[in-house]
Order: structure tokens, then C-alpha cells, then sequence
């Protein structure tokens, strides 16, 4: 019965999180309003997509849209001059699908459910520009735009079951946490010829993982950095250390975050573009991070033509 | 119970005048009978052994052309993509299922509507294999089928409105039913589609009249069996014995294996057969072992649950090919002798003959023109021999900006996907609805998920003929040979069924309903419904004719995937249509 009734009070609180959003679709022909830079000021709000349930970046606290990308996501309207709209994506099995879902098409059960601007979007030309086999262009339909941090991979671990992570060889005696199906889950389960394989443990996300952490199925964890800070932050897990170590072989270490929007969209890009570089410039953003108990990289787009005091300034060191 | 029947029966009369149907209810008997009583078709596989072979012979390959539509019936609404249902027909109302959980009661006769039900889908529902419905189940006086959002719903049949609702699984977690449940000794019993990852498989089995669980039964090696009595979950056994065995580390707790096509059953040996998909995650080398009960089938116990044997057609399986294929008994005739037997064309390209009473390997043999994967099969356990370098590659050796391209026929949509195929007991051959395509794979590095790198699989599906995909093969299980085939430019995509009067049906992307000569291979018929047919036909008797009824509308995963196929099929229209043939009367004399 009690789980009954937390399984109620949750689809309450997930019809509530849909409730917040705006329906401005077609009801007739069953479309996407086609939301232009225009049409957004007109209208006097922005539908920003983020992911649900997703802290640090996005998630509901009280039914309230919490997280570092919400916060940006106002920042941005409230400099456009509107007001912010939350739009929640539920994750499909790839970037790609959460495009064509949230940006440029709509999913087949929500065709009138649009986000004007994605968050969260990896800021990478290679992805951007990725062919099939046929030649087409995969992403032709949304623009990448706006890069606004820079992510990368983190360890954290508890000191009382291991005195130190120099390199992740540790792991082939002490049990780590991931979240199933990620790149953590995947380098860790083939990384050393699979020797650390019988050691990864799985969960659903990284909240799950630190909760073993803390009851001692695994003594480290592995996710995104942010993730990792803001599980350090809460008070239950202040026993737990960053680690230092690399990721050799990972494929990716470190990748620039940004925005999408809809390809015909690209005078309200613009308009986005020019907002987030100055938030990024000016350290605000930093600063925003900071706040949330966030580190902060500058993404590397910036690092290719800011001077190295400008560097510094967004980097919060001035 | 029977006062409430009563009532609803008198609430309906009117209407059940009208139309004269009557209120029999459907018995375990009319189920476990269906195959010989062609006046009504009340499973899933036209009996429950899944032969989809009528004894009618009053529509034969020698009148067939004058077979004539009698009418169509539009699902209506936007909602189209794919109508993979399997009508079924009691008592001169038809009960058919459309994409999106929608059911649809209709006079057989007329082609009116009696009643529509469409499930309520939850916001924000992200069914991971598209929204296809294959058909219900009839039960006394219930029309029972899963949904989009994991639920058994069962509806009244004469009034279409909900008796009792189950949730088999949690949506939220990647749960759906697309299958149709099947009916055995009052039980319902349903599988699960499931996403990538995360998930377990299983079977369930719910009391038809209440809706009440019965027993459950992973699919996955380590986890627990429970059978519920007087409401208590009483433990029935680890699946597999114990956990960590053919798994590394503490995969089989998210190991994959849906049981998302559904089963048959088979009365001679009182056993459930189920088959699973793929074990997670997608690449292999992460996971060195057979994966139990992954790519399998499973002869499953129906007061239990218990697996009584099984058969893995694709251990450690690197290729997406899952286990799922229907497996259909029959009796196979050899040497003087009848040995009970059961057949499945697995989507690896291999077909299997077993024992249907121990799970013995009889014999395998491919039933698509090639197979780069394995070299054949050990002739005497079945176990597929791997070819070297034919396993997509390890992520862990990638160097580059692309991992290897592994080039893998069949490609994994299959040499046969989840379309069923049809026996006969007249020419003692498996009609296989089978696609001639390969793929080409590897490990994608400039890949993301939910913001953060990721390490996806790159493939393309590419067909191996300029000219055809789809290929209808007739195929003999004693001998392994091809004895004749119909070629299709697109991938067949749609159930198939034979008769006694030496017919096979089948539905084409191209539109077509088809009739074909069950020993020759001969195209006797073709009808274009309109949009394409990816359904599974059915044929009974009504007032002394033989009809036949398949449901039209393209989808399905075929459009789901772009490249080279794409070019195929990309001009074909959705649609949402069943349609209903008849061979008049005076047709039949020309016998």
C-alpha cells in the first residue's frame, strides 16, 4: 500500500512536471507550433528542453524545475525578455533521438511537443557533421550552437576501503558503481583486457550508486563530474574524496556542452549564441556553477581565441 | 460473477439481436480446439501449436481467384504505423487490434463497428519498439490484450468496456507489451518488450477471470521464480539454478532476454514455448559467457511456470539476432516413426528442428541464401560454430576515429523477424516469410548519450540483391532443402498462413495480399489493399462461405532503419485498414 501510494503520489508529481509546459502545438494537424525568433518574444515565453531527472543539470524539487541547466535556461529568458518554460525530455537510447524527439520532429505519441532550445547538447563538429551511408548528412536538421562548459569523467571514492585512486587498476579488487549503459559502464567493463569486469556493479543512475557507496557494496563511483560534485556536496556523502586519476584509452575524455535548435531556427540561435558568450565571458556562469557546488571548465571553443586573461576572467580566477 | 454477466448480456441485447450473434462464451476447450473448427479462429497462431493451417478446402488453388473483397474496415484517426495484428473471429464478430493499443470489435458480416477501445497511454510514454498491437485473446466473456504501457487490459466483449486492468511491468523502466497473450487452462499468459537496457524478461501468467498474477518467471539466469497462492508470493525456483554462471560481475541483474513476441503452447506435452531477445548490453565483449536465457527458446511449465528445457539458438550473442521467433510444433514423420516435434527460423538465418518433449537438436540447417556469422551449426547440440573475425568488434581494441567494420549476414532485423511463419500438414513444409540483407557494424566513438559521451554501435543495413529482399521460401524440415521460394523487391514484413486447399497467404510492403500454390509456389492471387500489409491473414467459415481477413497498413521496424533500404520502401503510405474476402457460395462448385 505504501508503495502504492508513492507510486500515485509519483505519477501525480510526473503529470504535474508535464503540466508546467505549455501546449501551443496545432490540435487541427497535429504539429509543433513552427516557434521563430519572433514568435518567441511575441508569445512572451521560451521552452527550454532539459533532461528529466537528471541532477545536477536538471530535475524537480517540489515540483520545480532545479539544476544548472534550468538556471542557464532562465538566465537566457530572462535576457531575452521572456519568461522561462520548462520542456522535460525523457531520454531515448541516443542524442540523435532526443534531436528528432525534442528539436526538430517531435516523438510519434507527442507530435505537438517541441522544446525551442535544447540544453545539454554536446558541442562537437564531428558529430555535427556526421554522414550515413548513403552520404546524407545526419543532423542536418537541428544547428549545434552555443557551447557553454566543458565535462569530463570523474572517480569518486570512500578513503575508509581505499587509501587512494592513482589509476583505475584499483578496480580490479574493489567494486565501482556506474550508471548501466553509459561510457563509465563500457571502459570499465572492457578496459585492462576485462579484468576490472567482475568488479563493476550496476545502477540506474549515479544518486543510486553513491547510496551503495554508502552502505559499502562498491568503494568508488564513476560518472560526470558535475554528477560526482553534487553527490559530494550533500551532507550524507561527505566521507567520500575526488579521485586524481586518468582515463587512459576512454575515448573521450573531455567534451564541450552546448545547445540545439531547430536548423530553421537560426536568427533565434544567433540570439542565444550572443547571450551565452557573454555569460560564459563574463564568468557569470562560473559563478553560477560556483553557487551549486559545481566546478567549471570553459569549454574549449573558447580556449581556440580568448586571450589568456579573458580565459582567466571566464574562468572565475579573475 | 454470473448475475454481473447476466446483466451486461441484458444491457446488450438489443444490439446482440441486431446483429444475431450470439453470447457463447469462449471456452479453454474452443481454444485448445481452434485448429479444428474452422468456424471461428480464437488464438493467436489459428491453434494454439501456431501452424496457421485451416482445414478449409472450400477456397482452393483452383477458385482462389474469385476470392472478392466483402468489405474493409478503417481503424481510423492519425494513428497509423504498422498493423502487425492477427484478427480473431468468434461467433460472427471479429476482434482485431491496431497500433497504439486500440482494439476494435466488428460484425464480420458487415464490416460495422460494434465497439472501439483505445488504452489511455501515460504522458510522456517512450515505447522502446514502436507501437505495433499483434492481436488478443478471448476468454468467456473477455477480449484480453497488452499495451503500449506494460498493462493486460480485458474487455467485456459485448460492450468493449474494461473488466479488469494489470500492470505486467513498469513503463517507466522500458516496459511494453505488443504481443498477443494467449489463453491456457484459464490463464492468460503474456511476455514483455523492453528496451536496451536495464531490463529483465519474463513470463507471467494471470488468472483470466480476476486478473490475478499467477506465477511469474524470469528470463534471465539468477533471478527468482514466484507462483502466488491464496495471494501469497511464494519463491519457485531460481531461473537457471544460480546467478553469475554464463554472466560476468552483476550483468544478469539487467541481463536483457524480453519475451517480447509472446508464445505458443503445446497441448501433448503440456508445455509453454517462449522465446528471448538479446542480452544486455549491446556489445559482447563485455559480457564473455552464454548469457542465459538469452536468444532462446523456453519450454515453460503453465501451472508453474518452471522451465522445463531450453534451447539457446545464439549463446553470447554479439548480433542483436535475439531468440524471440515463434517455435511451432508439429508432428514430424521420419523413418516410420513420429517423433513430436517443434520448428523455429531463428533471425541468426538458421532453422531449427527440436524435440518439443526434451529440447533435443534434431537438426538445423540455414534457410537464407547465406550466413557470414557462423560456419554451421555442431550437428550434434546445434551450437552454432562461430566464424573468426565474424563478431563485431571489442570496444576496448578500438584505435581510430572508427572501429572496425564487421560485415554480418543476415543483417539483424533478421532472415526471418518477428512475422510468423505457417505448416502444413498436407504438404508437411514450413512456409518462412524471410529478408536477404546484411549489415555492416562498429563501434561509433563520436557517439552521445543524455549529455555525455558514449561509445554507440554504428551499423547500416544493406540488401544483398539489387532486386529483391523479401524472399517466401517454402522450406522441408526432413531435408533441410528449399523447395520453392517468391522473391519481393521489399522486406516481407507480414505473418503467413496455409490451407488445406493447397494455398498459402501472405502480405507484401507493396500492398499486397497474395495467394501462392502450397507445393509449386505458383502466385494464384494478389489483391492491393492500399497501404502495406504487415499483418498475419486468417481464414474461417461464415453461412457456408469461406472468408479471409488480413489487416493492411505499412510500419513496423523496416522504416525505423534509413540506408540503402530505405530506398525501397520509403514511398510507402501508412494506412489502418482490415480487410475481409470472401469466396461466394456459387464459386465453390467450381471445385
Amino acid at each position: 500500500m505504501k508503495i502504492l501510494s508513492r507510486i500515485l503520489a509519483l505519477l501525480l508529481l510526473c503529470q504535474l512536471g508535464f503540466a508546467q509546459e505549455v501546449d501551443d502545438g496545432d490540435p487541427l494537424l497535429n504539429r509543433p507550433a513552427d516557434r521563430t525568433y519572433d514568435i518567441i518574444l511575441e508569445s512572451g515565453y521560451l521552452k527550454v528542453g532539459v533532461y528529466e531527472n537528471f541532477p545536477p543539470y536538471s530535475y524537480q524539487v517540489d515540483g520545480e524545475p532545479r539544476g544548472i541547466d534550468v538556471e542557464i535556461g532562465k538566465r537566457i529568458a530572462e535576457e531575452m525578455g521572456v519568461e522561462f518554460r520548462v520542456h522535460w525530455i525523457v531520454p531515448d537510447e541516443n542524442l540523435g533521438d532526443d534531436l528528432r524527439n525534442n528539436v526538430w520532429k517531435g516523438h510519434y505519441l507527442a507530435k505537438r511537443r517541441l522544446a525551442d532550445v535544447m540544453m545539454r547538447v554536446p558541442y562537437d563538429k564531428k558529430y555535427a557533421y556526421m554522414q550515413d551511408s548513403t552520404g546524407e548528412y545526419i543532423n542536418e536538421q537541428v544547428v549545434l550552437f552555443g557551447p557553454y562548459q566543458q565535462e569530463t569523467w570523474q572517480i569518486a571514492f570512500n578513503p575508509e576501503k581505499l587509501d587512494a585512486v592513482d589509476t583505475v587498476a584499483v578496480f580490479q579488487y574493489h567494486p565501482i558503481g556506474v550508471e548501466i549503459d553509459t561510457l563509465p559502464d563500457f571502459y570499465l567493463s572492457s578496459g585492462l583486457q576485462g579484468r576490472l569486469r567482475s568488479q563493476v556493479r550496476h545502477y540506474t543512475n549515479v544518486r543510486e550508486a553513491f547510496a551503495a557507496m554508502r552502505n559499502g557494496e562498491v568503494s568508488a563511483v564513476m560518472g560526470m563530474r558535475a554528477e560526482i560534485d553534487h553527490e559530494m556536496s550533500r551532507p550524507e556523502n561527505g566521507d567520500f574524496q575526488p579521485a586524481s586519476n586518468g582515463f587512459p584509452a576512454i575515448g573521450k575524455q573531455v567534451w564541450d556542452v552546448g545547445m540545439a535548435i531547430k536548423h530553421t531556427h537560426r536568427q533565434l540561435g544567433y540570439a542565444l549564441e550572443a547571450i551565452i558568450g557573454d555569460l560564459v565571458k563574463s564568468g557569470d556562469l562560473q559563478s553560477l556553477f560556483a553557487q551549486l557546488d559545481l566546478r567549471y571548465s570553459v569549454p574549449q571553443y573558447y580556449r581556440e581565441f580568448l586571450s589568456e586573461e579573458a580565459l582567466a576572467k571566464a574562468a572565475g580566477e579573475l | 460473477m454470473r448475475t454481473n454477466k447476466f446483466g451486461i448480456r441484458i444491457a446488450t441485447s438489443a444490439l446482440a439481436l441486431a446483429v444475431s450473434y450470439g453470447a457463447h462464451a469462449v471456452t479453454d476447450k474452443d481454444i485448445m480446439n481452434d485448429h479444428k473448427t474452422p468456424e471461428d479462429v480464437v488464438s493467436y497462431g489459428m491453434g494454439t501449436q501456431g501452424q496457421r493451417y485451416s482445414i478449409l478446402e472450400d477456397l482452393n488453388t483452383s477458385n482462389v481467384q474469385h476470392l472478392q473483397p466483402a468489405w474493409a474496415f478503417s481503424f481510423g484517426s492519425e494513428k497509423m504505423r504498422g498493423q502487425e495484428s492477427q484478427p480473431l473471429i468468434k461467433d460472427g464478430v471479429m476482434y482485431v487490434t491496431a497500433s497504439y493499443s486500440r482494439v476494435y470489435a466488428i460484425d464480420a458480416r458487415t464490416g460495422e463497428e460494434i465497439w472501439q477501445y483505445d488504452a489511455r497511454l501515460p504522458d510522456g510514454i517512450m515505447p522502446c519498439c514502436d507501437v505495433v498491437n499483434r492481436g488478443v485473446a478471448l476468454y468467456d466473456d473477455k477480449v484480453i490484450f497488452g499495451t503500449l504501457d506494460a498493462k493486460l487490459v480485458a474487455l467485456n466483449k459485448d460492450t468493449g468496456k474494461p473488466m479488469w486492468i494489470k500492470k505486467v511491468a513498469d513503463y517507466q523502466a522500458g516496459y511494453a507489451i505488443t504481443a498477443a497473450p494467449i489463453v491456457v487452462k484459464g490463464k492468460v499468459i503474456t511476455g514483455v518488450s523492453g528496451g536496451e537496457f536495464g531490463i529483465v524478461g519474463k513470463v507471467e501468467a494471470y488468472d483470466a477471470n480476476t486478473g490475478d498474477v499467477v506465477w511469474t518467471r524470469p528470463t534471465v539466469e539468477g533471478h527468482m521464480g514466484y507462483v502466488y497462492k491464496d495471494g501469497k508470493k511464494v519463491e519457485n525456483g531460481i531461473s537457471g539454478g544460480k546467478a553469475g554462471v554464463t554472466w560476468p560481475g552483476d550483468m544478469w541483474k539487467n541481463g536483457g532476454a524480453a519475451t517480447w513476441l509472446g508464445g505458443t503452447y503445446d497441448p501433448d506435452t503440456d508445455s509453454l514455448f517462449f522465446g528471448t531477445g538479446n542480452p544486455a548490453p549491446w556489445n559482447s565483449h563485455l559480457r564473455p559467457g552464454d548469457n542465459l536465457f538469452s536468444s532462446s527458446r523456453l519450454a515453460i511449465d503453465p501451472d508453474d511456470g518452471s522451465i522445463k528445457w531450453h534451447f539457446q539458438t545464439t549463446p553470447h550473442d554479439g548480433w542483436d539476432y535475439d531468440g524471440v521467433n515463434e517455435l511451432i510444433s508439429f508432428d514430424l514423420n521420419e523413418n516410420g516413426k513420429t517423433i513430436k516435434a517443434a520448428a523455429t527460423a531463428d533471425r541468426n538465418g538458421f532453422f531449427y528442428v527440436l524435440n518439443r518433449e526434451n529440447g533435443d537438436f534434431i537438426r538445423g540447417f540455414p534457410f537464407v541464401d547465406k550466413i557470414t556469422w557462423a560456419e554451421g551449426l555442431d550437428p550434434k547440440t546445434g551450437r552454432p560454430i562461430y566464424t573468426k573475425g565474424g563478431r563485431p568488434g571489442d570496444p576496448a581494441a578500438m584505435e581510430g576515429s572508427k572501429g572496425e567494420v564487421v560485415v554480418a549476414q543476415p543483417a539483424f532485423l533478421g532472415g526471418k523477424n518477428w512475422m510468423p511463419m505457417a505448416y502444413s500438414q498436407d504438404t508437411e513444409l514450413f512456409y518462412v516469410p524471410s529478408n536477404e540483407w546484411s549489415m555492416d557494424i562498429w563501434n561509433e566513438p563520436v557517439s552521445y548519450k543524455k549529455g555525455a559521451a558514449f561509445l554507440g554501435a554504428g551499423f547500416t543495413i544493406k540488401p544483398a540483391n539489387d532486386d529483391y529482399i523479401g524472399v517466401l521460401r517454402a522450406m522441408d524440415p526432413k531435408t533441410g532443402k528449399e523447395v520453392w521460394r517468391y522473391e519481393n523487391t521489399a522486406p516481407l514484413w507480414g505473418g503467413v498462413m496455409t490451407t488445406a486447399g493447397n494455398l498459402v497467404f501472405t502480405g507484401t510492403p507493396e500492398g499486397y495480399l497474395k495467394a501462392f500454390d502450397a507445393k509449386t509456389g505458383e502466385e494464384l492471387y494478389r489483391f492491393n489493399t492500399g497501404s502495406g500489409v504487415v499483418g498475419t491473414p486468417v481464414t474461417w467459415t461464415m453461412d457456408g462461405e469461406q472468408y479471409v481477413s488480413v489487416a493492411s497498413g505499412w510500419g513496423g521496424a523496416v522504416p525505423l532503419w534509413g540506408g540503402e533500404v530505405a530506398k525501397v520502401v520509403k514511398d510507402f503510405n501508412q494506412g489502418g485498414t482490415v480487410w475481409t474476402f470472401k469466396l461466394p457460395k456459387d464459386r465453390v462448385a467450381s471445385k
